[in-house]
């Protein structure tokens, strides 16, 4: 009898731990060496390989639109830096066009604030703007989750990343930054050549050089941006009329001032700027070059950059160095197939 | 009484003590919607002070860090303690609070919306969840209070009027701290959320949409906080 209820009571004990222990696997991310530390909080989500393959299935998956059409992938196609190739601004739901040039998606775990004009605080609750924004997905995140409930894929796999099938906005958000904290991209030649594995080509070095005297005030290494909001000397675009940062500050200063976005892997992050006004790196350069005594560019560009056509071409080899081509292939982000 | 019978025995006292501690411990602070002294209905039609006709569509607002104070001096608190108002959910009005005892209750304090450091802490559960459709997508922060309707004051589409009170960042920090002192001597808390005193401060001719943070959301929300009464 005494032996029998110590067996019961040992094999309660076990079932309640194997329910209790929640069976994922842990996933660190790496801070690549002579990098800051990130900014992500991971002690509130702790990055798991289920977590992080339920948020890649909600990246990929059109279920997030109103009519199943939009997915993220849509406007962030991993071979292009996981921006919107060739849409100056991308499309919707029904066809919808938005203001804004898609930004990129790479080392956000480093990123204080998202979008251009910085108006969102936590990579968490960026995923609420696309999903409601009526020119994109159209939807709440309310009819999302419920959406989501209705699947049989998706209460598994909320099951295997945290614990039980229940779906939350919270957890889909949660997810969703699982998959995009792991978006690191810091193998480029660049980092390669930082690293000591490589050597630039002349061409590369000189363009370095001039890089760091006239571009990595804003774009500073090794993230290759400042997170700071600068106005970069673009006339308005009056057919969209987009104040940038004074939308979220309402403050004079912010007039025409975006967010200074990375530079990596920019050879194939085309069209350039916040409305995607320039197809080419040399447009982009020659923009710069053209700049001076504009009382209202921040100092770092006061002074006009006056290249020659030669350094202009040194400059753009740099910057293809910024290219890495094992983030833009990597298989863990590519549309995930059964 | 041998052994078996008095583990049994002690159980079960165990267990009846147990349940009676937990109805015992749950009370609640009620709040009542009321406009003036009725109760406050959707889609009725209610006169203000400055003569708006209005009706209402929808009243939802975060009440947070409730604590109460006691004749006696001592308190209960609940930090980061954060809950939905709706009135369409009726439950929603009404706050459990733990571990109450039957001193009279001095004071009762709380906040109206969401602090600064929850408003910037990511995707947060319960009542914060954004499906509450409570949480701003292009300019991030919580909407501490959402108050919808119709009004033929409004020059506005379909004469609606908006306000959604939020911002958490200063100079635009809208979150509102309420202190109530019950004046009759009560061992619960109702509290007295009166729609009215709010539109008193109002006219809705000219202000009627309000749904950024900014100056006006501020002065909303310094209106919001006259709603609140105890007896």
């Amino acid at each position: 009898m005494k032996i029998k209820l110590k067996h019961i009571l040992l094999l309660g004990i076990t079932i309640s731990l194997a329910f209790a222990i929640n069976k994922t696997t842990p996933l660190y991310l790496e801070t690549p060496k002579a990098w800051p530390k990130p900014h992500y909080d991971f002690s509130k989500n702790p990055l798991t390989e289920e977590g992080f393959q339920l948020g890649r299935n909600l990246f990929y998956d059109p279920i997030l639109s109103r009519d199943s059409t939009i997915s993220c992938a849509s406007c962030h196609l991993q071979s292009t830096g996981f921006t919107h190739v060739d849409h100056s601004l991308s499309h919707g739901i029904e066809g919808k066009i938005g203001t804004r040039n898609s930004m990129t998606l790479m080392n956000l775990a480093w990123s204080k604030s998202f979008m251009w004009d910085g108006g969102v605080n936590h990579l968490d609750v960026q995923p609420l703007n696309p999903i409601t924004s009526p020119v994109e997905m159209g939807e709440t995140l309310n009819h999302v989750v419920s959406k989501l409930q209705k699947t049989e894929k998706y209460p598994l796999l909320f099951e295997k990343a945290f614990g039980d099938p229940k779906i939350t906005g919270q957890r889909l958000l949660k997810a969703l930054s699982q998959f995009e904290l792991q978006l690191v991209s810091s193998n480029s030649k660049y980092d390669k050549v930082m690293r000591k594995e490589t050597t630039f080509t002349e061409q590369e070095q000189n363009g370095y050089k001039l890089f760091k005297t006239n571009c990595a005030s804003c774009h500073n290494e090794p993230l290759f941006t400042s997170e700071k909001f600068e106005n970069n000397g673009l006339a308005i675009d009056t057919t969209l009329n987009d104040i940038g940062r004074m939308k979220i500050t309402n403050k004079q200063e912010d007039y025409l001032r975006f967010k200074v976005p990375t530079l990596r892997n920019v050879q194939f992050t085309f069209p350039y700027m916040h409305d995607g006004r320039f197809k080419t790196l040399t447009e982009v350069v020659k923009h710069y070059n053209s700049l001076g005594n504009n009382k209202r560019l921040p100092k770092q560009l006061a002074k006009p950059m006056k290249l020659s056509d030669n350094e202009r071409v040194d400059l753009v080899a740099f910057l293809k160095t910024l290219t890495d081509t094992e983030f833009l292939f990597d298989k863990r982000f590519s549309f995930p197939k059964e | 009484m041998n052994n078996k019978t008095r583990i049994v025995f002690f159980l079960v006292l165990f267990f009846q003590v147990a349940l009676a501690q937990e109805k015992m411990d749950i009370v609640f602070a009620h709040l009542n919607l009321t406009f003036r002294d009725k109760p406050l209905e959707l889609n009725k039609e209610y006169v203000s002070e400055n003569k708006d006709t209005l009706q209402l569509t929808g009243f939802k607002f975060y009440i947070s860090n409730l604590k109460l104070e006691y004749a006696d001096k001592t308190t209960y608190s609940e930090p980061d303690s954060y809950y939905l108002i709706d009135i369409e959910n009726p439950n929603s009005c009404k706050i459990p609070i733990k571990k109450t005892t039957s001193k009279t209750i001095s004071k009762v304090s709380f906040s109206v919306g969401i602090d600064s450091l929850t408003s910037v802490s990511g995707a947060l559960e319960g009542d914060l969840d954004p499906t509450k459709g409570m949480y701003w997508a292009w300019q991030s922060g919580y909407i501490n209070m959402k108050l919808e309707g119709r009004s033929s004051s409004c020059k506005t589409r379909k004469n609606e009027f908006q306000f959604h009170i939020g911002g958490y960042m200063k100079p635009n920090y809208a979150m509102r701290k309420v202190v109530l002192e019950p004046k009759k001597s009560n061992s619960t808390v109702e509290i007295n959320v009166d729609v009215a005193a709010l539109f008193s401060q109002l006219e809705l001719s000219k202000i009627n949409s309000v749904m950024v943070p900014g100056t006006k959301a501020m002065q909303i929300a310094d209106y919001s906080v006259t709603m609140f009464k105890t007896k």
